[in-house]
């Protein structure tokens, strides 16, 4: 997909239930390019059942979420194309290097990512020394900057963030912060479910999950 | 600036080598696919001694030998994923497509690799006479794809019901019987020095092509569902 951002998401009176639990309902929301929603609420309360049903990754009880590109709805291949995702959820292969796992997954989305593109990505995020290491050698903390190296290399137009600043030291979490503003400053449309309020601060609208 | 380029062959392409590159690093199913073969044809040998089998038998135990080591192997390139927990980044960042075919092929030169290695084995272990080479070699590549094409659906559809190995060969038997019986045949004839008709090998052709083609349709149903 062409990286021209002007993608808009929306939720249409969306509802989830897990058995006999209503987590959500009556979601109604649209987020346009170069604005923030921030998902906060508190644990269990379906912040990140939310973020997979908007990735295409679960579907809402009733209601639905459409994601529009340049006037075109997208089906849901066409939505997974254009996102990139940073959640718990998300694990990299630990029998690759940081640099191999950013390789494997721009090539698997048919993007062209060269040696020095790589290296500046892990240089960004402070991973520039490890980047020929394998991923299970890695902490925590630097897998989850690993995650945000393989986000800058996709250049997505839809960012869905989980507890993005989760694992990270306090030069991780001013990392993050530049890298969300850099993301709304190009106009991507970021979407934050967290429970940190200075990540929910760049937030444009917001929904609060009891 | 990443580029964006012709995206299907370069994401089989991707799976192919990543899943290579792993395999190459932990040596998981390479190691339990030949040590399968190679504890299965020498206990035969050992439990038949210089006898000679029918060619009928032989055949049978052949492909018998191949089929269980694709079992015992090849369903890892999905239930890894799953169990893992990598499945997710796949289902992000993938197309459905490109994994489905990465996978196949990777399964499809795992296999082959294994029965370059069992051939030499079965001959030896077996005291077997092979006398027409190039459609052996035909038979065998046919009946590999056709293993790995029910494999790889079958390990896909496996690793989404989180019911692991348990159901893998039992889903992959039936969907792969009649292209098995072709191969036996084929092989049957090979072993007796009788050159097998065009039709099986078209027909076991035909078979692969008619599996590829119903993975593809219903692997899209598995991934975005």
């Amino acid at each position: 997909m062409a990286m021209g951002k002007n993608l808009s998401v929306q939720l249409l009176d969306v509802r989830k239930k897990i058995g006999t639990r209503v987590l959500f309902e009556k979601l109604n929301i649209v987020v346009n390019p170069g604005e923030c929603l921030a998902i906060t609420g508190p644990n269990g309360s379906g912040k990140s059942t939310l973020l997979k049903i908007i990735a295409g990754l679960g579907q809402p009880t009733t209601g639905a979420v459409q994601v529009w590109y340049n006037g075109k709805q997208l089906d849901l291949e066409e939505r997974r194309a254009c996102l990139g995702l940073i959640s718990p959820e998300i694990i990299l292969y630990t029998d690759l290097t940081g640099s191999e796992n950013i390789l494997f997954f721009t090539r698997l989305r048919g993007l062209r990512c060269s040696q020095d593109q790589i290296e500046e990505y892990c240089k960004t995020v402070g991973l520039a020394i490890y980047k020929d290491q394998l991923v299970h050698t890695y902490s925590t903390g630097m897998r989850q900057r690993l995650k945000f190296a393989l986000m800058l290399a996709m250049q997505p137009v839809l960012w869905l963030l989980d507890e993005p600043s989760s694992n990270l030291d306090a030069d991780g979490k001013m990392l993050v912060a530049q890298i969300i503003s850099n993301g709304l400053a190009q106009k991507a449309t970021v979407i934050i479910a967290t429970n940190e309020p200075w990540e929910a601060e760049y937030a444009d609208c917001k929904i609060e999950l009891v | 600036m990443p580029t964006a380029k012709s995206s299907l062959f370069n994401g089989i392409w991707a799976i192919f080598i990543k899943d290579g590159l792993c395999e190459f690093r932990t040596r998981y199913a390479v190691s339990a696919l030949f040590m399968f073969a190679l504890i299965s044809l020498a206990s035969i040998s050992m439990s038949i001694g210089i006898v000679s089998l029918p060619v009928e038998l032989t055949a049978a135990l052949l492909w018998v030998i191949l089929f269980f080591c694709a079992m015992a192997g090849l369903s890892r390139v999905f239930v890894q994923e799953q169990e893992s927990g990598t499945i997710v980044a796949l289902q992000i960042y993938g197309s459905g497509q490109a994994v489905l075919f990465g996978k196949l092929l990777f399964n499809v030169i795992v296999l082959l690799s294994l029965t370059l290695l069992v051939i030499p084995l079965f001959i030896i272990f077996l005291n077997v006479d092979i006398y027409r080479w190039p459609i052996f070699i035909v038979i065998l590549i046919m009946g590999d794809i056709g293993i790995a094409a029910a494999s790889t659906i079958t390990a896909a559809m496996v690793a989404k019901s989180q019911g692991k190995n348990a159901l893998f060969t039992v889903l992959t038997f039936p969907i792969l019987l009649p292209q098995f019986l072709g191969s036996i045949s084929a092989t049957t004839k090979i072993l007796a020095n009788i050159e097998p008709n065009a039709s099986e090998i078209v027909f076991m052709a035909g078979y692969n092509v008619v599996l590829m083609i119903a993975s593809s349709i219903l692997f899209d149903y598995l991934w975005y569902d």
